[in-house]
């Protein structure tokens, strides 16, 4: 697969992800995610080692379907949410970015990351920053993510995260 | 005005009057707040951790009691120690990670080692110190707390030793630990993977909220909402929640005030079946009795003053705050279950956990985001008093109700209501704590610096 796409596609495509969620267009942000798809944020079970089995240990965001995520769209969205209203100004940046075959044709990419977060309630900023490993999928030249593990490196959370911040 | 007078000016607590009221400065001004560190953090019973958090010899964890940080460790006998995690030499920490193991701690900056019970055990190049005769005679060891003890491996310490047991400090509230500790065979284990967030506001704000059930429907709206969507597309794959049905009529709220502070709020469970717990009915109807077993399955928020609280009714969290200063707040997260349970239901713990709780779930954020927006309204100086603390008062009673009755339970108060009856005087009894032990805390400083 990494043999039809170039890594500067893959990038491309990460940085597509990133600038869908800067730019709160989160419905086209889904369409990039596969229905079945696995999105996972572990917490971290010791120092250096994040939870590894989500049945056994705790996660931040875990989720072993799309759904879960459309209805984290929904709720920041539907402004009945206070701490989604209103939404703060994010910016990511993927930088790092290698690819690995993976099993079923499948292509592991990982990469480093770090979201900036303008708090339009407290008019502060903070940073949460950490590494991803996407597993894409291809369908007839389309990309699709078939799995994402977001690792938040810094842990102790300022105020909340979502999915628009990490 | 002296301290004394400044502190009764802040809580009003009239019940003849039915008035009850509490001033903003407790939750904006620093003098208050180092107040509390004194003498209510660093003088009370305060909550460390679970006995299963350091399971074997020379396990430890770094915690803090008020400002001081300090040390749970298990020695080589098993036996469990508190110390203060500061080398009684220059004060560097000794211990520097949440969690680990480790026979000797060796202070890293001139080497001094204390065993895992605290004693000191080797003070590097002591043969040529040239120490005077009278340094022998100080204690070396890292400094024990005052008092340390477990309630079924519920974990307390305090600072001061003119302490009643733990066991009386916690009073009835106990009973509610009671009913945690036995809803597994061998006791309740924390799932891996800890949860830390930070807040910008007040601790009392998190104190308060969780035996507030009158900001459920408007605070988690969205939360709300997104499980009644759920119930249209009845996805197989998302969580199913205690809440589901949380709109339903005839749903009653109740509250339990304590002695010291402490105070619990529960409820009726529309859907029991969805608890992971469930799993274990019969045989905990079998083994605790119908009643027991069903109050099992009520939703249940405890408050132990001034530190702790248990939240069992998405799923089930222990919750430790520690107070950073007057504005901000850190809370320490663990879901917790029954050792030995069933995967199947240990999953399904988790996600309703993930799906509620914690700093990244569909409804803490809301918590959070009002928190601050009330730390925010505080700069506001010229507004001296919150209002509404009385929702409720008429419905209060003194000592038990029906519902404390059917468990042998003797609370100071009692209160049944339909849930939009938001009960708010279950922050009372944690006010008049506040108070007592502040009082007592200064009236003490008082008669010190009297008598030099």
């Amino acid at each position: 697969m990494s043999g039809v796409f170039s890594i500067d596609r893959i990038e491309d495509f990460l940085y597509q992800e990133a600038w869908l969620l800067d730019g709160k267009r989160w419905k086209e942000w889904l369409h990039l995610y596969a229905p079945d798809c696995r999105f996972w944020v572990p917490a971290w079970k010791d120092d250096h080692e994040p939870v590894d089995d989500p049945n056994t240990g705790l996660s931040f965001i875990y989720y072993d379907s799309r759904g879960g995520l459309e209805d984290r769209v929904w709720r920041a969205q539907s402004g009945m949410s206070v701490a989604s209203t209103p939404l703060p100004r994010t910016c990511h940046q993927v930088t790092n970015v290698r690819c690995e075959e993976a099993e079923s044709g499948r292509l592991l990419v990982r990469s480093a990351w770090s979201c900036h977060v303008f708090d339009l309630r407290a008019q502060a900023q903070h940073t949460f920053f950490g590494h991803y490993e996407h597993l894409l999928a291809s369908d007839g030249g389309k990309l699709s993510i078939a799995e994402k593990k977001i690792f938040l490196l810094n842990d102790v959370i300022t105020g909340f995260i979502d999915f628009y911040c990490v | 005005m002296d301290a004394l007078a400044r502190l009764h000016r802040l809580i009003v607590d009239d019940p003849q009057g039915k008035d009850f009221r509490v001033h903003r400065d407790v939750f904006r001004d620093p003098e208050v707040f180092d107040w509390e560190m004194r003498h209510i953090f660093e003088a009370t019973w305060v909550f460390l951790g679970l006995e299963s958090q350091v399971p074997s010899p020379h396990d430890y964890m770094t915690t803090f009691i008020g400002r001081h940080p300090v040390v749970v460790s298990r020695d080589g006998k098993g036996e469990l120690h508190c110390f203060i995690n500061s080398c009684r030499h220059r004060g560097a920490l000794v211990c520097h990670r949440a969690f680990g193991n480790r026979k000797y701690h060796v202070c890293q900056y001139h080497g001094w080692t204390y065993d895992s019970s605290g004693r000191n055990v080797y003070l590097k190049d002591r043969d040529k110190a040239a120490y005077p005769p009278s340094f022998d005679k100080e204690d070396h060891d890292l400094v024990s707390v005052r008092k340390f003890a477990s309630y079924r491996g519920f974990l307390f310490a305090s600072l001061a030793a003119d302490m009643p047991s733990l066991e009386a400090h916690l009073g009835e509230a106990r009973w509610f630990l009671d009913l945690i500790a036995d809803q597994g065979g061998e006791g309740v284990e924390c799932v891996p993977g800890r949860v830390e967030f930070r807040y910008r506001g007040n601790w009392k704000m998190q104190l308060e909220n969780a035996v507030d059930p009158y900001h459920f429907t408007s605070t988690h709206a969205s939360y709300i909402q997104v499980l009644e969507r759920r119930q249209k597309t009845a996805a197989a794959d998302v969580p199913t929640s205690i809440y589901t049905n949380i709109r339903s009529a005839g749903i009653r709220r109740g509250s339990f005030a304590f002695a010291r502070g402490h105070a619990a709020m529960w409820g009726d469970t529309p859907t029991p079946q969805a608890r992971a717990l469930y799993r274990s009915y019969e045989t905990l109807v079998a083994k605790h009795g119908e009643v027991r077993a069903r109050w099992m399955f009520n939703t249940r928020n405890l408050v132990l003053f001034p530190n702790m609280q248990i939240a069992e009714n998405a799923s089930l969290q222990l919750r430790v705050m520690r107070p950073l200063s007057v504005d901000a707040t850190e809370m320490t997260l663990w879901c917790i279950g029954p050792k030995g349970e069933p995967a199947d239901g240990r999953r399904q713990r988790i996600r309703q956990y993930e799906d509620f709780f914690n700093p990244s779930g569909l409804a803490t954020p809301d918590d959070v985001a009002n928190y601050e927006d009330c730390q925010s309204g505080f700069a506001a100086r010229s507004i001296a008093w919150q209002q509404g603390y009385v929702r409720g008062f008429e419905a209060s009673v003194a000592g038990a109700d029906r519902f404390a009755e059917e468990i042998g339970l003797r609370p100071e108060r009692s209160l049944i209501g339909p849930a939009e009856l938001g009960d708010e005087t279950a922050f009372h009894s944690c006010y008049r704590e506040w108070l007592r032990l502040i009082d007592a805390g200064l009236r003490r400083e008082a008669s010190g610096s009297a008598a030099k």
